[in-house]
């Protein structure tokens, strides 16, 4: 089972590779690691030269931007763009080899399904990770170069919980991805999930969207309240959601 | 002794429809078997249930002793009807996966390659093929680990002719190595490789039986008489007379051609032909029966008698 394993994690990432999804979220990621403390830096700049052309006679006072402004800035990014990226790359990866076939011709091989789930989970983690490590790294550097550099550990934790947070939201993708009938189901299924989870964030603490903000206040050193809680459903969705995938495609019949 | 492939009370339903009705099949070791049925008969259900992919309703499915859903996976190569592939590997990538998933040591890639007309674009991604060379591809994987049984899914339908030919040739060249079982709607094609036939239709199996056997116990008197093209409408006319006479059993006119289907050999012989004096005779010949005849005959709606023969 593990040899198989490997060997189907091994095709995962060559496909990753050669369809660019790779390339785009590491891409991805590390923009936003490195625009985050540049546009912290220049946002004052911004809002002064237009308040110079178009604000004649308002004074507005902007604090000078901070390393702080740069991790918020950061947070914030992330939780919308990669959000977006972890649902667009994951949504279709079961659903989609299913309709162009793939999964036909491949599970007929000695191929077990919940390897199959797994392999597609895993690549994807390791994907985002590494997306997330590089770009955590030129976060890091520029922050440090524009502001003063934040300390390593909190910066990593954060880094961390950003990470477990994405995990979430893949594992949840490839819910849908299993549980859809087509590409489109698959995509409207993630969506519906996505927000029953993000709503979730508006009504406990325990949601896997507290960790953004938890990761925040350590990066930060603000001290506010640790999210264990918010730890522990995070990762028990994420292992309940890839559990379920492998349940749900051990029992379907596959076109 | 038992079959290669050894079907038992197969059923399976979706909801409310029957897709199949509980048959019984006995498919012998080392033969090519031709899977025969209309659209929609139950052919793809069955294979898909045989590869593991989908689930029997009731009853089973024994692959070379192994049966199917029971945890150990039968000694099988699959080839579904529309195979899909990973676009960006190339043919040799592709086999390569294939026989890690199959802990195969030494690979025989080169070899399938070559088996199946590949050899020259095992480096050229598989993206690029046209269909025949995927179908190609596709029988090669199922090869690569030396199956005891190599399950076809309607293998040639979607191919052009030389496509077609290429790829029986090759299910031709498996006879005796394996037992190969392959649907098809095409009957020249089981007509031309197959040792043993099975028939289905409307998820039942009205016959199996040895392909020569089967032709002659189904065999029928079918003439063909063909005129000059300026003789159609005589040609219709004639099909209607024959018809009247009670000597046919069934006509059917192509453009300057009809094939009669003699109901009774000895008086068509003596019949049919004075009824063609006056007519600018083409060609007038006595064909023995064929298995589309056979086919249509079966899986006629009006048959509600089909004979099943275990």
């Amino acid at each position: 089972m593990i040899e198989t394993f490997g060997v189907q994690l091994r095709k995962e990432l060559a496909e990753l590779w050669h369809t660019r999804k790779l390339v785009i979220v590491v891409v991805v990621l590390v923009g936003l690691g490195l625009m985050s403390p540049v546009l912290a830096k220049i946002t004052p700049d911004l809002l002064e030269s237009l308040g110079e052309d178009q604000m004649e006679g308002i004074i507005i006072t902007i604090p000078e931007p901070s390393q702080k402004d740069a991790i918020d800035q950061l947070v914030k990014n992330i939780s919308q763009f990669g959000l977006l990226l972890a649902v667009l790359m994951s949504f279709g990866a079961i659903v989609g080899e299913r309709e162009r076939g793939q999964a036909g011709l491949m599970l007929a091989h000695p191929l077990p399904r919940e390897v199959f789930v797994l392999a597609k989970f895993a690549a994807q983690a390791i994907m985002f990770g590494a997306g997330l490590a590089l770009g955590a790294l030129g976060g890091y550097i520029y922050t440090a170069i524009l502001f003063d550099a934040p300390p390593v550990g909190r910066y990593l934790a954060l880094f961390g919980l950003i990470y477990v947070w994405l995990l979430c939201l893949i594992a949840l993708s490839l819910l849908a991805s299993t549980l859809g009938r087509s590409m489109a189901s698959a995509g409207g299924l993630a969506f519906v999930l996505i927000v029953v989870l993000l709503l979730a964030g508006s009504f406990t603490n325990l949601a896997p969207g507290a960790l953004l903000e938890w990761g925040r206040t350590v990066a930060i050193q603000a001290g506010g309240p640790a999210r264990w809680g918010a730890l522990a459903v995070s990762v028990a969705v994420a292992a309940l959601a890839v559990g379920a995938s492998c349940a749900i495609l051990r029992r379907q019949e596959i076109e | 002794m038992t079959g290669a492939i050894e079907i038992r009370n197969l059923t399976k339903r979706f909801g409310t429809v029957t897709a199949l009705a509980g048959f019984d099949l006995s498919v012998p070791r080392g033969s090519i078997f031709g899977f025969l049925g209309p659209n929609g008969a139950g052919k793809t259900t069955t294979l898909r249930i045989m590869a593991g992919l989908a689930r029997a309703t009731s009853g089973s499915v024994v692959i070379e002793g192994v049966e199917v859903g029971r945890g150990a996976r039968p000694p099988i190569g699959y080839l579904p009807d529309t195979p899909g592939f990973y676009g960006w590997m190339t043919a040799r990538e592709f086999l390569a996966y294939i026989a890690r998933l199959h802990k195969l040591t030494n690979p025989p890639i080169d070899a399938a390659l070559e088996r199946v007309g590949l050899a020259d674009a095992n480096k050229k991604r598989v993206g690029g093929f046209s269909r025949g060379m995927k179908q190609r591809l596709g029988l090669a994987q199922a090869l690569l680990p030396q199956p005891r049984v190599l399950l076809l899914d309607e293998p040639v339908s979607a191919l052009d002719p030389a496509g077609r030919k290429a790829m029986l040739d090759i299910m031709d060249d498996l006879r005796g190595e394996m037992t190969v079982f392959f649907s098809t709607h095409i009957l020249n094609d089981a007509e031309r490789i197959c040792d043993e036939i099975g028939i289905i239709n409307q998820g039942r199996l009205v016959v199996q039986a040895q392909r020569a056997d089967l032709l002659a116990r189904f065999a029928r008197p079918v003439f063909e008489i063909e005129l000059v093209p300026d003789e159609i409408p005589q040609l219709a006319a004639l099909a209607e007379r024959l018809e009247a006479t009670g000597l046919v059993e069934r006509t059917a006119l192509d453009g300057a051609r009809l094939r009669v289907t003699a109901r009774d050999l000895d008086r068509a012989r003596r019949e049919v032909l004075p009824m063609l004096a006056g007519l600018a005779v083409v060609r007038f010949e006595m064909l023995g029966a064929t298995l589309e005849d056979i086919f249509l005959n079966l899986t006629d709606p009006a048959n509600s008698q089909p004979e099943v023969t275990p």
